[in-house]
This record gives C-alpha cells, sequence and structure tokens, in this order.
C-alpha cells in the first residue's frame, strides 16, 4: 500500500484531529462514487487548512488541537489519486484497506511534514 | 389522532444546514440518492437538511407556543438548549430529590415540560428514562424528478478587519476569504404529529395530565407547526441566506390512527395519498385531506386541519 502513502497519510491526519468522517465514508463505501466525493471533500479541507496553517522552524506545517501540536503531511499527488480511484473503480476493498491503514498506528515514526 | 404533513419547498441559494468547517470552507449537508436515469440507477450527491435540524425549529417555535399559552417549560428549554433532562443535573431542576421509579421521572418530566412531553427525551442514568417523541420529521431530500438539477455551489465571501501597520501581526491579511457552500433545490420533507401521545405516559400508556392540560398542549405543538412552516424560520444561517422561495405545495392528512402521508420527493405523491386514504375509509375510518396545490395556500390547508381537530374534539 505504499503506493497510496499520501492520502493514508491525509487521512491519517483527518483522524488525529478527530475528524472520521472522511476515513469512515471511504472505508464504509459500498460503491465507488462516494469514495470519489469523500477524497474530493477531503483533499478539499485538507488545501483549506493547510493555508491556514502555522509554520515552524524547520518549515513543516502544524495545527494545534486541544495543546497538541499536529503535522500537516504533504498534499497527495494528482498521480497517486488518479492510480487510488482507478483501483477503486476495479475493487472498493481497496478504499477500505486505505481507511484501515489510517485508522492504525504508524509503523514507524514518520516525517509527517512531508513538504514546505 | 394522528396528523401527517407532506411539504415542498423551493430554496434558492441556501445555507440552511451546514456541516463541517475545514479552515475557510463551510460545506453543506450532503447526502447521497438513488436516481434513475435512462431506465438505470445512479448514485448523486444532493444537498439535504437533517431532521434533527428541522426537528430542533419545531422544538424552538413549541417553546414560544407553549409559552403564549401559559404552558410549562423548563428553564434548559426555555433556552432553547434541548438537553432533554439527560442526566441528574439537568431532571435535579425538574424533580429533587430524583425518584428511582421510572413512572414517577417521566410524570416528573412530562408535568414540567412541553417540549419534552412532546418532544421525548432520554434521561441515561440509573434507572434510564426514555420517552419517544410525538412528533417524527424526515430529511428534507430533494424532488426525485428534479434531484439531478439540485446544486451546492460554494460562495465567496470576505470580512474585513482595520489594521495600521503597527497593529499587524505576522502575516495576518486586512481580509479573510472565506467560502459557504450554498444549495439549490426543490425540497420534500415529511412531518407527522401523534396527538394521542401528548400528556400520555410512554410507560403505561395512561394519561399524565388532565384533559384539558392536554388539549391545550396539542393546540401549541400544532400552532408551532403552523408558524414554523408560514414563517420559514428552520434551519441556520437564515441572516444572510435566507432560502429565496418558499413552500410550493402541501398536504395535510388527519386521521384517527397512525397514517403517513406518501412522501413529497415524489411526483404523484398526492393521487397515491389520496387512493391509500380511500382504502382506509372503505375500514370505516374518518379523515381529513387537505392539499395547498394550486388555489389554496399552505397556511389554509394547515388552519383547514387545526379546525378539523378542534371539531373532533382533540382541543
Ligand atoms: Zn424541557
Amino acid at each position: 500500500m505504499t503506493e497510496y502513502e499520501g492520502i493514508v497519510k491525509m487521512l491519517r491526519f483527518f483522524v488525529q484531529t478527530r475528524n472520521f468522517s472522511y476515513v469512515d465514508r471511504i472505508g464504509n463505501a459500498l460503491n465507488p462514487e462516494p469514495v470519489e466525493v469523500a477524497l474530493l471533500e477531503a483533499l478539499r479541507a485538507f488545501r483549506s487548512i493547510r493555508e491556514s496553517a502555522s509554520v515552524d522552524e524547520n518549515g513543516g506545517r502544524y495545527i494545534e488541537k486541544d495543546g497538541n501540536k499536529i503535522l500537516l503531511p504533504g498534499i497527495p499527488s494528482g498521480e497517486e489519486v488518479m492510480g487510488f480511484l482507478k483501483d477503486v473503480r476495479s475493487d472498493t476493498g481497496v478504499a477500505k484497506l486505505v481507511a484501515t491503514l489510517a485508522l492504525a498506528y504508524p509503523s514507524k515514526k514518520e516525517n509527517s511534514g512531508g513538504d514546505v | 389522532m394522528f396528523l401527517s404533513v407532506g411539504v415542498r419547498f423551493e430554496a434558492n441559494v441556501e445555507a440552511l444546514n451546514m456541516v463541517e468547517t475545514a479552515g475557510n470552507y463551510g460545506k453543506h449537508r450532503r447526502v447521497p440518492y438513488l436516481v434513475e436515469e435512462d431506465g438505470r440507477l445512479k448514485t448523486v450527491y444532493v444537498p439535504a437538511m437533517s431532521g434533527e435540524s428541522l426537528a430542533h425549529a419545531y422544538q424552538e417555535h413549541l417553546v414560544n407556543e407553549a409559552l403564549s399559552a401559559d404552558l410549562p417549560v423548563c428553564d434548559d428549554c426555555w433556552r432553547m438548549e434541548f438537553y432533554k433532562s439527560m442526566n441528574k443535573v439537568h431532571l435535579k431542576k425538574k424533580v429533587d430529590p430524583i425518584p428511582d421509579d421510572p413512572k414517577k421521572i417521566e410524570e416528573a418530566i412530562v408535568k414540567a415540560c412541553v417540549v419534552e412531553d412532546v418532544g421525548g427525551f432520554l434521561y441515561a442514568e440509573k434507572p434510564p428514562v426514555r420517552r419517544s417523541s410525538a412528533f417524527q420529521v424526515s430529511y428534507a431530500l430533494p424532488v426525485k424528478s428534479v434531484a439531478l438539477f439540485a446544486t451546492s455551489e460554494p460562495q465567496l465571501h470576505a470580512r474585513h478587519a482595520q489594521m495600521d501597520a503597527s497593529s499587524k501581526k505576522g502575516n495576518a491579511s486586512e481580509q479573510m476569504i472565506y467560502y459557504v457552500e450554498t444549495g439549490t433545490a426543490l425540497y420534500g420533507f415529511t412531518f407527522n404529529l401523534d396527538l394521542d401521545a401528548v400528556g400520555v405516559s410512554a410507560i403505561t400508556s395512561k394519561p399524565i395530565l388532565d384533559e384539558n392540560e392536554i388539549k391545550k398542549r396539542r393546540e401549541a405543538s400544532l400552532k408551532a407547526l403552523f408558524r414554523m412552516l408560514s414563517s420559514g424560520q428552520f434551519g441556520a444561517k437564515l441572516s444572510r441566506f435566507f432560502p429565496v422561495g418558499g413552500i410550493t405545495e402541501l398536504v395535510v392528512s388527519v386521521t384517527e390512527h397512525p397514517f403517513v402521508v406518501t412522501s413529497p420527493i415524489y411526483d404523484d405523491y398526492l393521487e397515491k395519498t389520496q387512493r391509500r386514504l380511500k382504502v382506509l375509509e372503505s375500514f370505516g375510518e374518518e379523515y381529513l385531506f387537505t392539499a395547498a396545490t394550486g388555489e389554496k395556500v399552505p397556511e389554509e390547508a394547515l388552519k383547514e386541519a387545526i379546525d378539523y381537530l378542534h371539531e373532533k374534539g382533540a382541543f
């Protein structure tokens, strides 16, 4: 699933901010349309949040929630999104897997700051 | 007696039900919708309003109607904060000490508050006590035949702040732009009111209040519905996004026992409802059916239903 790392990281960011709506909609979708819509909305919201995020001394973007600093990953690339949606069209199970990974604890300490 | 209302309303550029805000983007509620196109079913996402949002508005009107009829409303509901005796802290304001018997708890709440009598409550302690709402409301959804024309569209707005160079901090901007997603559709929803449940225990099915009080509460419940529909005071962001449009059609049925009008999201809902009622009639049940689709305005149809209920001795 490393090919959808960007999407997983973005969804994980929403999970960290206790917004489960996107990950639930992507993970519970019965057909590809809801995945498309949820991903579109997630990307739209994520861009909005990035725009107003603070920048730390290392150039990483972050927001503060309940006193915790949450780093923002990069925006998933167009190719990644294209590949993901194409895969979801042939097998909705891919969406479920991505959502499950987003809910899981990351396997190693990630440099979630992403791009600057 | 059971009242059921089907409402169709046109709302252009409304923000009646907003869900999360992400950064500077406020989103309209949207739901997946199954529509038929060229003989095939497909899922489309359409703007919608939740039943919760409509129910909240109805209960606000109920507070006002109850107060003007000198009926009891608890302090929480009076402030339009519908906690509904959810825990000891809120229940203690109505009855202290709190009784152990669920029947006694229900009685105390119903006596103290019309909103919780009509709108139900959930006391989530030991023992838990729950009362179903006497009124029911659906989501407002676009009418099926035109659902494909429903839109939700973000509108750009700006908020200004006056700042001189000295007070400017970091990269703070003098104007903040934000987007509000607005919906446009012909919506339909259903509202039901079980008048027999007002003032009656949900546990024992016996009246908690005397007949006179029950009749007054029924009347207040109907007036609240009338006021809500007539004033268009439901949903969010009315101060700047008051929907352009209004009720286009409305049907009402009053039956002796529960009966729900066919959902107004279907184009033939009026005929279907009438046909269904004819069957009830053949079982010997009396009913009233009235519709505001052409000549009649919605208020006239609702008034007819209220008059009929009055005649029947419901209040
Ligand atoms: Zn109350």
